[in-house]
């Protein structure tokens, strides 16, 4: 009883912990962006009235429907690219499997706005496709114009959500649901539509509200677009014009984070009480069949097409990091080391920072992720729940309202020793991106934790384990197939996090990668050393994720078949 | 820094270490150190901090923020500023600084830098910020773009309103750029008011697209997205010097005005920043400016004896950015207005604005000679170029203060709120466009 | 509950293999199954025995060999064709469709027209007695209630053969009995052709009107429980159904009497009907021995000096584990209260009825 009650106050005082680290670094600065938009511009009373000012205005109105238009198409062309890609990979037996898992994610690892440059280079009214068919057809077709040009870009960067959590749904599927429905007459797409997708559906929807959610926020694509009538550029471009403290960049980001949350809170209706996974018993995952010939070329053709289609921002980038000059032209017109020459001679504190910030925030993050999982599942603290709510909470809070947030409340903060203030000490970013990536490693632990049966753990205590030891010893060690696929998913987007850090990096030397490809691509002759950054970013994450996902497979296997990873995002 | 830093890495690297034991070797960051917050691209930025530190020893650390985004991260900073200097184009982003006191004076001891460049002085009168190099506005083009589009090139404002070019032109907004508030307020002075505004619409009228950022317009430029681009000149000639198929002019009507630098208000090391503005004024500072990758018009006259053939120079050719007489303190009266009149006209309503000039267009190229049409088209002109403020109202000291950033006290009484203005204009022209665009269909079916 | 009455066919297996990898799971199988009959694949787990299941069913990859259904060779066909009704272990019950949902899914997907489902559905729900759960959900009902709606799910298709993969492993004791029992009242009721897979020799024997029991992927006996109890064809048959004392040595064949010579030199008569000469192992069950106390009378048969070596009350017998010469013989002496009982060390004497000594082959 003794060891119980200590492990209880141990527990305690770690949620205490956590949720005071959530306070500050989360709740507090978000409150104070927030606080601006119900002040009164001109007497600074409390009111509602900008937000009646926000509604009136035709414009907002518009901003509104167009982010949720886009938001929506992106969700909708992510999932045509994804479901097959899912579907392909974890149903049959084929050598690209592997391949799809992985490049799967690049898009994922490449920021969007790097992304956008490509593709207009590739796509725009005048880059190299809309050359050609001119050539050939003397027409164009618009693809990067307009709302449609930034759902094409936001479903090629943020597929990997509905890829990533629909293929754990679908593994996670017993083989006999399957079996059972084609013993009873089911086969090809009435098999899939009736049984498979449905018991995917907790899966695809936890992905799809998250490109939702993701395309909803997003600033730098539709920026680099010059597509100004929507949401969160609306926010940007207000609160960032010169000498301008117009409060409505404060409402649109309270309307931004309050209809994220809406979302989210959406997505976790639906899937109430649809836990499939645990109603199941037995094992297998969907079973995997071979392809006859005709089959596999099929296959392979349409998984080509897509690959080439959500790999074409990294071909771009390619192209254009070795090019000389590339405009108005189909391809380059001359090839050159040169940039990357520059990259190296002149941009490597931007990988180490890089390294650095994502690798110790992924770390905290994990860390972070296993805790309040425990806490969440494995004890009866009141207001646990909370905890796991607050910090999934930080997934609505866009890029932009956490950075501002942070100058505003940790600028008169002074850091000891180094006497600066915290807001522009190099931790910042860090913390920034462990708040900004704990969702989804909280998740991907969560899984890990839900698939280590509690019996295993009372098997520890009772041949003499503490709790703490038991954790130590049997919880994270058959929970790590779940912390190291948080700790990938985690590391490798914040490596490509533009959106918070831009604000807060406060000296060149403490800037990471995307800031530094962002910078470069700031100026003429910085566009080939700017996609020569952005290429080496792309490998580095690639590389380090593909490692991991190696180790992962490999522990996986050790410890089938009680646990099984499931990179579960959100 | 860097040797924590470094450990950090390895720590991270083998993922193995708690926090809380990496965070004890920690130490205070050495303090010679100068920190310049600039909205120059690191082809500015390096070149120039590397010859600094070859010419003194003085370690430089670029920060780089956009103009906008670096007057807002000085004013957020200021209660414990770390930034020794600011260093941007935009005289009026620093005559914002300046009215916040958040600048400091500084005289310089450098000779042979003339009072003025075109008609604008280089030095701020009160001494907060020197300039260092001239910049002008201009056009620019792409080469290939025009000749597959087969279009004439530009050379002056007044061409950019042409049918022709319709479709093809890009710009940035001046709320966004400094640099482009400036282009903006240049015309607004050099035509007046109404006539000023009634050309920005016809240019915009031929827009593709109104870019974010002010590199935006080079960038599309460069790459063909869209063959014309208003931008300052060292983007043009910057474009052109790293190899990309385009060209640069002056139009008669630009103003030239220097670019500048500024010591930051409590900086941590003043002294350090005296000495990168001496070496930015110094013959050799000022010879920098003319790297391929920079191509900024230096103010130090005798340094265009070393520049490239057909390099411009504003001091011998007086044709460039005299026509206008900018007037600072007329700009600095309106400032906010114009940008959020140039959004809600422009930038937030450039698809009914491109859709009532491409009526206009239509209906003028077929109804030549047509008095009844000509008299319709006439009427949708004046809706098109319709401003809901007069210039009076623009400068007018209560109304702008509804669009100032800070209330500067409690007590200061301001009645209405921006969003309500904005939704009225917005209202306002968004009916002008669509009734010009009604009139001009009804021109062409005449 | 007439109405659910296909025609019974019969299963025919001709030569079936198969291989995982480079493990061969199925060497050479061929069975025959009569239509109506309650069938069982018996054995231990890797037996092959529910991968030659799912091979009925089509699942996994195509066999070598043929398997025929009613005739029809079905060995390359889709599972979706072949109509036949599987029960799985896990019973595989769909959480996102009520229990109505998941018995009328089998016909939807027979584009049976939507008036006629109903009835059928809740003539199945009715034949397991569900009828009053059917718009619960999979999650809201227990194991037993899971079992009978994945029964019904399979019945009501009205499949040519009834498929049972170890359906009752997931019950507990009680519930398991009671199970075993309403499948084989189903089974009779509707003639249907039933395979059921199990690795439980008692599940086999009441239920069961022919075993296939498989030992390595390969059938070491095919016939009714009985048979196979009674005449087991070799070793791995005897030890697996039942407890048997096995014992090697060899067949000697004297002028007027045949004897076996276990390897340490114990004599055991045999009655001498279809033995041959030569090595193999005698077997009896420990219920075909009388234990007494050394020296009491012997009338026929052999006896066998030994000595208590273990002892386990089971409650209507006594298991003795008696040694003689070098061999352990297990005894079941049925116990009635007051009757003498042995101690460990005490000498005794077994007797054994020649006629229950079987001699299995090498």
């Amino acid at each position: 009883m003794n060891s119980f009650s200590r492990s209880q106050w141990g527990a305690g005082g770690l949620a205490l912990l956590i949720g005071l680290f959530l306070f500050v670094f989360l709740i507090v600065p978000v409150v104070k962006v927030v606080y601006v938009a119900f002040q009164d511009p001109n007497t600074g009373a409390l009111t509602l009235i900008n937000f009646v000012d926000f509604f009136n205005t035709s414009l907002f109105r518009e901003s509104f429907l167009n982010s949720i238009y886009v938001a929506g198409g992106a969700v909708l062309l992510a999932s045509l690219i994804s479901i097959p890609l899912a579907y392909f990979t974890t149903r049959f037996n084929f050598g690209g499997a592997v391949l799809i898992q992985t490049l799967g994610i690049v898009p994922l690892i490449m920021p969007p706005f790097v992304g956008a440059v490509a593709m207009l280079l590739l796509f725009g009214e005048n880059g190299s496709v809309n050359l050609l068919i001119d050539e050939w057809f003397g027409f164009t077709i618009p693809f990067m114009e307009g709302l449609n040009g930034v759902i094409l870009v936001e479903a090629i960067h943020y597929f990997p959500f509905i890829l990533i959590n629909l293929s754990a749904a679908l593994l996670n599927i017993d083989s006999a649901m399957e079996e059972s429905a084609q013993n009873l007459g089911a086969s090809g797409t009435r098999l899939f539509r009736r049984i498979v997708f449905p018991l995917a559906m907790p899966g695809y929807v936890a992905g799809a509200s998250l490109v939702f959610l993701k395309v909803f926020d997003d600033l730098g694509t539709p920026l680099l677009l010059n597509i100004n009538n929507m949401l969160a550029p609306q926010a940007y471009l207000r609160i960032s014009s010169i000498g301008i403290s117009d409060p409505m960049g404060y409402v649109i980001s309270v309307i931004l984070v309050v209809f994220s949350l809406f979302s989210l809170w959406v997505s976790f209706l639906a899937l109430k009480n649809k836990d499939y996974a645990t109603v199941q018993k037995g094992g297998g995952g969907l079973m995997k069949r071979d392809l006859r010939p005709w089959e596999k070329i099929g296959c392979y053709a349409v998984i080509i097409l897509i690959l080439l289609m959500v790999l074409s921002p990294h071909i771009g980038l390619a192209l254009l990091s070795f090019g000389t000059v590339w405009s108005y032209s189909v391809l380059p017109d001359a090839y050159t080391f040169a940039h990357y020459g520059n990259v190296f001679r002149t941009a490597t504190q931007y990988i180490s920072n890089t390294l650095l910030y994502a690798g110790l925030a992924a770390l905290i993050d994990v860390v972070l992720g296993t805790a309040i999982a425990y806490i969440v599942w494995r004890t009866g603290l009141i207001g646990r729940k909370w905890l796991d709510y607050i910090a999934m909470g930080a997934v609505a809070v866009p890029g932009v309202v956490l950075g501002i947030g942070y100058l505003r409340t940790f600028v008169e903060f002074n850091v000891p020793i180094i006497d600066k203030p915290l807001s522009s000490w190099w931790v910042i970013i860090v913390i920034a991106l462990v708040i900004r990536r704990l969702p989804y490693a909280l998740r991907a632990c969560m899984a890990g934790l839900q698939q280590v049966s509690i019996m295993l753990e009372e098997a520890a205590e009772n041949l003499g384990a503490t709790k703490t030891r038991t954790v130590r010893r049997i919880v994270v060690p058959l929970m790590s197939g779940g912390i190291m696929a948080g700790f990938i998913i985690s590391f490798a987007t914040a490596s490509v996090e533009l959106s918070a850090t831009i604000m807060l990096v406060s000296a060149e030397s403490d800037a990471p990668l995307a800031y530094g490809i962002y910078e470069f691509m700031q100026s003429a002759a910085g566009r080939g050393p700017g996609a020569a950054l952005g290429i080496v970013a792309v490998l580095i994450v690639g590389i380090a994720t593909y490692i991991s996902h190696r180790v992962i497979k490999r522990r996986e296997k050790e410890l089938a078949p009680g646990v099984a990873v499931a990179a579960q995002g959100v | 820094m860097k040797i924590t830093k470094r450990i950090f890495v390895q720590l991270t690297a083998g993922a193995v270490l708690a926090v809380g034991a990496v965070m004890a070797p920690i130490q205070a960051v050495a303090a010679e150190k100068l920190v310049i917050v600039t909205s120059y691209p690191p082809d500015t930025t390096v070149t120039v901090g590397k010859a600094f530190t070859k010419a003194t020893g003085i370690k430089v650390e670029m920060l780089k923020k956009k103009t906008t985004a670096g007057i807002k991260y000085l004013q957020a900073t200021a209660a414990n500023n770390t930034s020794d200097m600011f260093w941007a184009s935009a005289p009026d982003a620093f005559e914002v600084l300046k009215g916040d006191g958040l600048l400091q004076k500084y005289t310089v001891k450098v000779k042979g830098i003339p009072e003025k460049v075109g008609a604008f002085p280089i030095n701020d009168p009160e001494g907060y910020y020197k300039g260092f190099a001239a910049s002008g506005y201009g056009i620019m083009w792409n080469t290939r773009y025009l000749k597959a589009k087969k279009l004439p090139v530009p050379n002056s404002w007044a061409d950019l309103e042409k049918p022709i070019y319709h479709g093809h032109v890009g710009m940035s907004a001046p709320s966004r750029s400094g640099t482009t508030h400036l282009t903006v307020e240049t015309l607004l002075q050099g035509e007046g008011w109404e006539k000023g505004w009634a050309r920005w619409k016809d240019i915009a009228g031929n827009f593709k697209t109104v870019t974010a950022r002010s590199f935006g317009v080079p960038d599309g430029v460069n790459s063909g997205q869209f063959g014309v681009g208003v931008v300052i000149d060292f983007f043009g000639l910057s474009s052109k010097a790293s190899g990309f198929p385009v060209d640069f002019l002056y139009p008669k009507m630009t103003t030239l005005v220097p670019a500048n630098i500024a010591i930051v208000k409590n900086a941590p090391n003043p002294g350090l920043a005296g000495q990168f503005i001496e070496f930015l004024l110094s013959p050799e500072g000022q010879e920098v400016l003319l790297d391929p990758k920079i191509r900024r018009l230096p103010v130090n006259p005798a340094t265009y004896a070393k520049a490239p053939k057909g390099f411009p120079n504003p001091f011998k050719d007086k044709s460039i950015g005299s026509a206008v007489k900018f007037d600072l303190q007329l700009s600095k009266s309106r400032y906010n207005i114009i940008n959020s009149l140039f959004d809600v006209m422009i930038t937030y309503r450039l698809d009914d604005l491109r859709a009532a000039t491409k009526a206009i267009q239509t209906a003028e190229a077929k109804s030549k000679g047509n008095a009844g049409a000509m008299k319709l088209i006439k009427q949708a002109r004046a809706l098109v170029s319709k401003v809901p403020i007069t210039a009076a109202k623009a400068s007018e000291k209560d109304f702008n203060s509804i669009f100032k950033k800070k209330r500067k006290k409690a007590t200061t009484k301001v009645t209405g709120r921006q969003a309500e203005f904005e939704q009225a204009w917005d209202t306002e022209i968004k009916a002008n466009y669509a009734k010009a665009k009604q009139l001009a269909e009804k021109a062409a079916s005449m | 509950m007439t109405d659910i009455r296909p025609e019974a066919v019969g299963v025919t297996i001709e030569d079936v293999s198969l291989s995982f990898g480079t493990t061969q799971v199925l060497k050479g199988v061929s069975l025959t199954i009569e239509p109506g009959e309650f069938f069982t694949f018996l054995g231990p787990s890797g037996s092959g025995k529910s991968t030659l299941l799912r091979a009925i069913a089509g699942f996994g990859p195509v066999p070598g060999g043929r398997i025929l259904i009613g005739g029809d060779d079905v060995t390359h066909l889709a599972p979706w064709h072949r109509n036949v009704g599987m029960v799985f272990q896990s019973y595989a019950l769909w959480p996102h469709m009520t229990v109505r949902k998941n018995v009328a899914f089998g016909l939807e997907e027979r584009k049976i027209p939507a008036r006629d489902i109903r009835g059928r559905v809740d003539a199945a729900l009715g034949l397991i007695g569900l009828l009053d759960l059917a718009d619960r959900r999979p999650s809201q009902l227990s194991g037993g209630q899971q079992q009978r709606v994945a029964l019904a799910r399979t019945i009501v298709v009205e499949p040519r053969v009834l498929l049972l993969d170890e359906p009752l492993s997931n019950l507990d004791a009680n519930l398991r009995i009671q199970m075993r029992r309403e499948i084989l009242e189903l089974q009779r009721k509707l003639k249907l052709t039933t395979i059921f897979v199990t690795h439980d020799q008692e599940e086999a024997n009441t239920t069961s009107d022919r075993i296939a029991l498989l030992n390595d992927g390969v059938i070491q006996q095919v016939g009714s429980p009985m048979e196979l109890y009674d005449n087991p064809a070799n070793r791995f048959v005897a030890d697996f159904l039942g407890t048997a004392n096995l014992i090697d040595g060899r067949v000697e064949k004297g002028q007027d009497k045949i004897t076996f010579q276990a390897d340490d030199g114990t004599l055991i008569p045999l009655n001498g009907t279809g033995v041959e000469a030569g090595p193999g192992t005698a077997m009896f069950r420990p219920q075909d021995l009388t234990i007494r106390n050394p020296g009491e009378d012997a009338d026929d048969g052999a006896v066998l000096p030994g000595r208590v070596q273990h002892r386990e009350f089971l409650g209507s017998l006594i298991r003795y584990a008696i040694r003689v010469g070098d061999n352990v013989i297990l005894v079941d002496d049925s116990h009635q209260a007051g009757r003498p009982v042995f101690d460990v060390g005490d000498d005794v004497a077994l007797r054994l009825s020649v006629d229950q000594v079987r001699i299995l082959a090498g």
